[in-house]
C-alpha cells in the first residue's frame, strides 16, 4: 500500500523542476536557519519590566491580554523605609493613618499594612488582589524610597510573542529577559 | 490637585535637606529592635527551557504522525484525533504561543535587528512544518495546527466557495504575510500575532474587538471550511508555496482514477480539481499563448508599479511604530497642544520626549527611512504576487485525474473515503465483481 | 425527506446551545461595559467623593459613604473576574455542545454526491479561468484602492522628504537675528544691566577708596527678591504679589521714584494669578535692560518690555511655569537677544526651554528644549573659544548654546540637587557650583559631551547652595548660606583662605575692584580684601534684611532690601530726603 505514485520511466521535466525548486528552498532555509542559529545561544526569552524606566502610567493593568494582568507590584523590602506615613499606601494628605478606604491609595486594598514595632510598619502586597495599576509605585517613587515596583509575574504571564503592554509602554520599560533570570528586581533606591 | 502640590512643596523642602544628608535613600533603612526579619520578594520561575524544547519535540512528533496518517494509514479518523490532540496541546495548553504562524516574523526580526536572537525552539517551529511541506505537503495544516484544528472542529455544513473566487482570494494570505514581515523587520511589532483571531479563545481572554472577530471567524467557519486557513493565514501561504514543489502529493487514491467524479464535492476546502479538458481548439491555443505573453510582460510592470505605490505608503505605515508615533505626537503637540490628563500614558510619553526631542526625532527619521525601503518592498511584493497568480491562472494545468490542488490541499484526508476505489482498497466496500455483492 | 426524532432532538440541542452561548456572551459583555462606572480604580463617582472629602475631612457620613462604595466596587470587581472565568468555560462547553449536536444532525442529513454530466467541461474551465483572472484583478484593485485610502487619510505631521527632515532636526542654519539697535559693548559694560552685571560675573572694575555709606534709601512698594539693575541715571526694580506685579524706576542720584508700571492684561495670561509661590514670591527674577528697553519677568510667566519712560512696548505670556519653589532665573541680554531660561518640572523636564526673543519686538528668534527639570540659576553669555556662548545650569546638565541660533555647543553632566547658584566666567574658566557638593571650573572650548574631559578642577570645600561665586581671574570667592567665605586659586581650585562671617548670607557676593562685598541676610555688609591674604576691610550694619544681590554702577552700590532700596556711595553717611 504505497502512498507514493509509481514513477514510471525517466524523471519528467516537471519533476526535475520541482526537485530543483525543493533543493533551492531547502538550501535557503538551511542558510537562514544557520545564520540565526549561530547567533542563538539556545536561550529563550521572557518579558520583563525595567523598574528604572517605568513611568507608573497604569497601562499594565489594562493592556495585558489576560483579564487579570500578569503584572503585579513587588516590594523590595531591603529598600523600604517602613515609614508610618507610607506615601505608597496612603492617599495624599490622608485623613488619618488608618486602613480606612478613604485613606488608602490602592484601589483593591492589595497593599497591606502591618505594625512591626514603633514607628515601623511593614507593607506587603497580596498578589491575588493586585491589579498592577502602579498607584502605590508612583506614590512610593515620588516621595519615598521607591521600594515598590512593578514586575511581570511569570506564573501568570503567557509570554506572548508580542507583549500587548510592551507595545503601549510610554517609558519603553519592557524588555526581553533570559528565561533563567526572568526578573529585574530593584536592589537600590534609584 | 492643589493639595497635592502643597504636599509636594512641603515635602520638597524636607527632601532638599534630606537629600543633602544622604544621597541614597530618602528614608534610611530602619533599625529593627524586635528581631524582625526582612521578608524576600517571591520570584516564581518562568516556564522552564526544557519544556520549550519538549514542545518542539511534540511538534516534530505530531508532524511525523500526521505524515504517516496521510500517506501510510490514509486515515481520516486518525487525523481527526491527532488534530484534536493538537488543539488541546498547542491550543488550550500552550495557549497557541509560540506558533509557526507567527514565527516568520521572529525570523525576519532576528535577521534585521542584531540585538534580538531567535531562540532555537522558534527556529524549529518555523522551519519544521515548511520542511515537511517540501516533502509531504501541508501535513502541518492537517493535524498539527491548533487554529486549523479549531476551524475544522466547528465545521458543520460546508458551503462551496466558487472556484474563481477561491483562486482570486488566495493572494490575500501573501499580502498579510508581506505586511507582517515588513512590520517585524522594522521592529514595529508582530501584527500577525496581534490579529490572530483564535488565540484569544485559547487564552480564554482578550479584548472585545479581537474576541468578536474570532467569534465571527468561528461562525463563518461553521459553514465555510477553514476560512482563516484558506484566505488569511500567512504561514499557509508559505506552506502552499512549499507544497507546490513537494516530493509526495496527496492523492485521492493511490490507484488510478476512474473519472467517476464522486470525489468532486468531497473537499470542504475547495481544493479538488478536475482533469484538464482534453484537446484544445487551435483557435483557443493561440489566444491563450498571446494572453500568457501579455501577462508575463505585465509582471515586471506590476512589480514596478507596486514598488512605487508602496513607497508612498511609508508615512502612514510608519505611524504604527511606537517611536514614530511618539515623534508624531510630540510634533503635533508643538503646534496644536492637547491637554492630556496628569499621569496618563500620553502625557508621560510626551514628557519623556521633551527630555530629548532631538533623539526622538532622529530615531523617527531613521525609522521613516527604513519604512520607505520596506514599504517599497511590500508594494513590489504585492505586484509580484498578483502578477504571478495571473500567470498561473493562464497556464493550462496538466492534470489527467481528479486530484486535489497541490497548494490548496490541506491534507485533511476527507476525500479518501469518497472514492469508491479507495473504499474497495481499504476494505470498506466489496469490489465490483465481488461475489459478496448480489 | 422526513426528519427523524433524533435529528429533531439534535437540532433542538444545537439551538439551545447556541442560545446559551449568546446569553453567556451577553452577560459578559454587559459586565464589561458596566465596569466603566463601577471600577474601583477609575470610577468617577468614587473620585468625586474623595475630592469632596478632601474639602471636608471631618465629614463622618461622607467617610462612611466612601467606604461603602469602595467595598461595593471591590466586591463587584472580584465578582466580575470570577464571572468572566466561569463564563469562558461555559462558552467553551456551549460551543462544544452546539458543534457536536449540529455536526451530528448535518451528518444524518448528508446527501450522497450525484455528479451530473458536464458536456461543455472544456469551455467551462476556460470561462472559469477567465473569471478567476478578472476577479483577481478586482482583488488587486480593491487592495490598491484601500492602500490609496490609507495614503490619503494619512495624518502624519512628520516631514515627507529629506530636506524638511534636516531642517526639523536643526541641522541647517537657523534664521539670523536681525540687526537691531543694540547697545555698543562699552555702553553695555559701563552699566549694570542685568543680574550680577553685564556679564553676570558680579564684578565691576572700578573701585572706590573709601567705605561706602548710605546716600539714599527709598521704599519699594511691592515685595520681591529680584536684584536692582542700573542704566545711566536710572535704577529699575521689579516687585509684586499675586494680585499685581510692577516695575519701579528710581532716579539713581537721589532715589526718587520716577514711575511704576504694572505688567497686566498680558494676552494669554490668566486674569488672576492663582497664588504667589511660597518660597520665591512673584518677583524673584532680576530684570534686564539693553539700554533701550527694560525687561521684567514674573513667576506666573508674564514677561514685559517697557521703555525708559515707563510705557509698555510689548508683553508676552510664557506660562504657566511649573516650578516647585517659584520661577527665579533672571533675564539675560546680549546684543538684541533677550534670553529666558525657562526650566520647569519637579523631577523631570516638563517643557523646559531656553528662549531667545528679539528685545525690540518680543519676537521669538529661537527656542531650544532642555532635558532638565526646574532650576533657579541665571544664564550668562560669554565670548570663548571663538564663539558667543550661553552657559546654562540645571540638574544635571551644564549646557552651552551658541547665541546666534541656540545650537548646543557642549554639555556636561556635573550638577545635582537644586541648582540655584549661577555660573561665572573668570580666568578663562566657567565656574559652576553643584550646590552643597562641588565647585568646578570648566573649559568652555569643548564640543558635545564634555562631562569627563571639560573639568579643569573641582573642589568640595565649603560649597554654597544659594550664592553664586565671583572671581577676578586669579582668585575665586564663594560664600555659603551659613556665612563661610572662602577664597580659592582660580587656576587649581586650591583653598587659600576661609573665614566665618557670623551671619547668614543669601545674596551673591560682588567684586568691586579690589574689594569683595558680602551682604548678610540681616543687614551686615562685610567688605573683605579680594586678595591672597584674608583681611576684613570693614563691616557696616544696614537697617534692613537683604537677600537680593548688590548692583555696582556710577560709582555707587545699589542694594535691595526687603523694605527699601539703598544707594551706597563714597560720600559721608547722609540719609537722602524722600521727595
Amino acid at each position: 500500500m504505497d502512498a507514493k505514485p509509481p514513477v514510471n520511466g525517466p524523471v519528467t521535466r516537471r519533476q526535475f523542476l520541482r526537485n530543483g525548486a525543493r533543493l533551492m528552498a531547502m538550501t535557503g532555509l538551511g542558510v537562514a536557519a544557520g545564520a540565526l542559529a549561530t547567533r542563538s545561544t539556545g536561550a529563550a526569552w521572557v518579558w520583563q519590566i525595567d523598574p528604572a524606566k517605568c513611568l507608573h502610567c497604569g497601562n499594565c493593568a489594562t493592556q495585558c491580554v489576560l483579564e487579570q494582568s500578569a503584572v503585579k507590584c513587588v516590594h523590595a523590602y531591603a529598600v523600604c523605609g517602613y515609614c508610618q506615613l507610607c506615601t505608597g499606601f496612603f492617599w495624599p494628605e490622608p485623613n488619618a493613618l488608618t486602613t480606612a478606604a478613604e485613606n488608602q491609595l490602592c484601589p483593591t486594598a492589595a497593599l497591606q499594612r502591618t505594625y512591626v514595632e514603633d514607628p515601623y510598619y511593614q507593607y506587603s502586597i497580596d498578589e491575588q488582589l493586585c491589579i498592577g495599576c502602579a498607584k502605590c509605585v508612583e506614590g512610593c517613587s515620588r516621595f519615598g524610597n521607591g521600594s515598590l515596583f512593578l514586575q511581570i509575574r511569570h506564573d501568570r504571564c503567557l509570554n506572548c510573542n508580542e507583549c500587548a503592554i510592551a507595545r503601549t509602554c510610554p517609558g519603553e520599560a519592557f524588555r526581553r529577559a533570559p528565561v533563567e533570570h526572568p526578573y529585574l528586581l530593584k536592589t537600590t533606591s534609584r | 490637585m492643589l493639595r497635592r502640590l502643597k504636599f509636594i512643596g512641603a515635602l520638597g523642602v524636607m527632601l532638599l535637606l534630606a537629600l543633602m544628608v544622604c544621597a541614597g535613600q530618602r528614608f534610611p533603612p530602619p533599625d529593627f529592635e524586635s528581631g524582625y526579619r526582612l521578608p524576600s520578594a517571591s520570584t516564581p520561575a518562568a516556564r522552564q527551557l526544557w519544556l520549550q524544547y519538549a514542545d518542539a519535540g511534540v511538534l516534530l512528533a505530531a508532524l511525523g504522525i500526521a505524515v504517516w496518517l496521510i500517506y501510510r494509514k490514509r486515515s481520516r479518523r486518525g487525523l481527526f484525533w491527532l488534530s484534536l490532540f493538537s488543539l488541546a496541546y498547542f491550543g488550550f495548553y500552550r495557549k497557541g504561543c509560540v506558533c509557526p504562524i507567527g514565527s516568520p516574523q521572529n525570523i525576519v526580526y532576528g535577521l534585521c535587528n542584531p540585538d534580538y536572537t531567535v531562540p532555537v525552539t522558534v527556529l524549529i517551529f518555523c522551519f519544521a512544518p515548511i520542511v515537511v511541506a517540501l516533502f509531504a505537503g501541508r501535513a502541518f495544516c492537517a493535524g498539527v495546527c491548533p487554529q486549523g484544528a479549531l476551524q475544522d472542529f466547528v465545521l458543520i455544513k460546508p458551503v462551496a466557495v466558487p472556484l474563481w473566487l477561491e483562486q482570486a482570494l488566495s493572494v490575500v494570505p501573501y499580502l498579510f504575510l508581506g505586511a507582517g514581515l515588513i512590520y517585524a523587520g522594522t521592529g514595529t511589532g508582530f501584527v500577525i500575532c496581534r490579529y490572530d483571531p483564535f488565540v484569544p479563545f485559547f487564552r480564554l481572554s482578550g479584548g472585545l474587538f479581537i474576541l468578536t472577530a474570532g467569534a465571527a471567524f468561528l461562525l463563518a467557519g461553521m459553514v465555510v471550511g477553514r476560512p482563516y486557513c484558506r484566505f488569511l493565514c500567512p504561514y499557509g501561504g508559505l506552506l502552499r508555496l512549499a507544497s507546490l514543489v513537494s516530493k509526495w502529493r496527496v492523492r485521492v487514491t493511490p490507484d488510478s482514477c476512474t473519472q467517476c467524479r464522486l470525489c468532486e464535492q468531497s473537499c470542504p476546502f475547495g481544493a479538488m480539481r478536475e482533469p484538464a479538458p482534453s484537446g484544445t481548439h487551435p483557435k483557443w491555443l493561440g489566444a491563450e499563448r498571446k494572453r500568457l505573453g501579455w501577462l508575463l510582460a505585465l509582471l515586471p510592470a506590476l512589480v514596478a508599479a507596486g514598488v512605487w505605490a508602496g513607497s508612498k505608503l511609508s508615512p502612514a505605515a510608519a505611524q504604527l511604530h511606537p517611536a514614530v508615533a511618539l515623534a508624531e505626537r510630540y510634533t503635533r503637540q508643538q503646534s496644536h497642544p492637547i491637554q492630556y490628563g496628569l499621569m496618563t500614558p500620553e502625557a508621560l510619553s510626551l514628557e519623556r520626549a521633551a527630555e530629548d526631542p532631538k533623539a526622538v526625532l532622529t530615531a523617527a527619521a531613521d525609522l521613516r527611512h527604513r519604512f520607505d525601503l520596506a514599504c517599497g518592498l511590500f508594494g513590489g511584493w504585492i505586484g509580484l504576487v498578483i502578477g504571478f497568480k495571473l500567470v498561473a491562472l493562464s497556464v493550462r494545468p496538466s492534470r489527467t485525474d481528479f486530484e486535489p490542488d497541490r497548494g490548496a490541499c490541506l491534507a485533511c484526508a476527507r476525500c479518501f473515503t469518497a472514492c469508491p476505489n479507495e473504499r474497495v482498497r481499504l476494505g470498506l466496500m466489496p469490489a465490483a465483481g465481488d461475489p459478496a455483492l448480489s | 425527506m422526513n426528519t427523524s426524532p433524533l435529528h429533531r432532538a439534535l437540532i433542538l440541542t444545537a439551538w439551545i446551545a447556541g442560545a446559551f452561548c449568546l446569553l453567556v456572551c451577553g452577560v459578559m459583555v454587559y459586565g464589561h461595559f458596566e465596569a466603566a462606572t463601577n471600577d474601583p480604580w477609575k470610577s468617577p463617582q468614587l473620585l468625586a467623593l474623595r475630592e469632596k472629602l478632601a474639602a471636608e475631612p471631618k465629614n463622618q457620613p461622607l467617610q462612611k459613604e466612601i467606604r461603602q462604595l469602595d467595598l461595593e466596587f471591590r466586591r463587584n470587581f472580584r465578582h466580575r473576574l470570577a464571572m468572566d472565568k466561569t463564563g469562558a468555560w461555559l462558552l467553551l462547553g456551549g460551543t462544544l455542545a452546539l458543534v457536536l449536536a449540529a455536526g451530528k444532525a448535518a451528518a444524518l442529513k448528508k446527501t450522497l454526491p450525484l455528479p451530473q454530466p458536464k458536456p461543455d467541461a472544456g469551455e467551462q474551465s476556460i470561462k472559469l479561468a477567465s473569471r478567476a483572472r478578472w476577479s483577481l484583478a478586482g482583488v488587486g484593485l480593491v487592495v490598491a484602492g484601500s492602500l490609496l485610502i490609507i495614503r490619503l487619510g494619512n495624518t502624519s505631521v512628520l516631514p515627507a522628504n529629506q530636506a524638511v527632515w534636516q531642517k526639523l532636526l536643526g541641522r541647517s542654519g537657523a534664521q539670523e537675528a536681525p540687526v537691531g539697535d543694540a547697545p555698543v559693548l562699552s555702553e553695555f559694560q559701563a552699566n549694570w544691566p542685568r543680574f550680577r552685571g553685564w556679564d553676570g560675573s558680579g564684578a565691576a572694575a572700578w573701585d572706590s577708596k573709601t567705605m561706602p555709606g548710605i546716600l539714599w534709601r527709598s521704599a519699594i512698594p511691592a515685595p520681591g527678591h529680584s536684584s536692582p539693575i542700573v542704566w545711566g541715571d536710572r535704577v529699575f526694580i521689579s516687585g509684586g504679589t499675586a494680585d499685581r506685579r510692577e516695575v519701579f524706576c528710581y532716579n539713581a542720584a537721589n532715589g526718587a521714584l520716577l514711575w511704576q508700571r504694572a505688567i497686566e492684561n498680558v494676552p494669554g495670561s490668566p486674569l488672576k494669578m492663582s497664588e504667589a509661590p511660597e518660597d520665591a514670591g512673584c518677583a524673584a527674577p532680576t530684570m534686564a535692560t539693553d539700554g533701550r528697553r527694560v525687561y521684567a519677568i514674573f513667576a506666573n510667566g508674564d514677561l514685559g518690555a517697557l521703555n525708559f519712560d515707563g510705557s509698555v512696548v510689548w508683553t508676552k505670556y510664557l506660562g504657566p511655569i511649573k516650578n516647585p519653589y517659584g520661577y527665579a532665573a533672571s533675564l539675560a541680554v546680549w546684543g538684541n537677544h533677550l534670553l529666558i531660561q525657562l526650566d520647569q518640572g519637579e523631577t523631570r523636564a516638563e517643557g523646559s526651554k531656553l528662549i531667545s526673543l528679539q528685545g525690540a519686538s518680543g519676537r521669538v528668534l529661537w527656542e531650544r528644549s532642555r532635558p532638565v527639570p526646574a532650576s533657579w540659576a541665571t544664564p550668562i553669555v560669554i565670548e570663548a573659544a571663538g564663539q558667543t556662548q550661553i552657559i546654562t545650569l540645571a540638574d544635571p546638565w551644564v549646557i552651552a548654546y551658541t547665541l546666534a541660533d541656540g545650537n548646543e555647543l557642549w554639555r556636561a553632566q556635573l550638577l545635582e540637587n537644586e541648582v540655584v547658584p549661577s555660573p561665572v566666567f573668570a580666568g578663562g574658566f566657567v565656574l559652576v557650583l553643584s550646590p552643597g557638593s562641588k565647585l568646578m571650573a570648566l573649559r568652555p572650548d569643548g564640543t558635545g559631551d564634555v562631562t569627563k574631559t571639560g573639568v579643569a578642577w573641582a573642589t568640595e570645600e565649603n560649597v554654597p547652595d544659594i550664592a553664586s561665586p565671583v572671581g577676578n581671574g586669579e582668585l575665586v570667592f564663594t560664600v555659603t548660606s551659613g556665612g563661610m567665605a572662602t577664597c580659592f586659586g582660580a587656576n587649581d581650585g586650591k583653598k587659600i583662605w576661609e573665614t566665618n562671617l557670623d551671619t547668614e548670607v543669601q545674596a551673591s557676593p560682588g567684586l568691586l575692584g579690589g574689594r569683595l562685598f558680602i551682604l548678610g541676610e540681616y543687614g551686615a555688609l562685610v567688605t573683605l580684601q579680594a586678595g591672597r591674604e584674608l583681611h576684613e576691610m570693614g563691616r557696616t550694619q544696614l537697617p534692613d534684611k537683604f537677600d537680593a544681590s548688590p548692583a555696582f554702577a556710577n560709582g555707587h552700590v545699589f542694594l535691595r532690601g526687603v523694605t527699601n532700596l539703598y544707594c551706597l556711595g563714597p560720600a559721608v553717611v547722609k540719609l537722602a530726603k524722600q521727595p
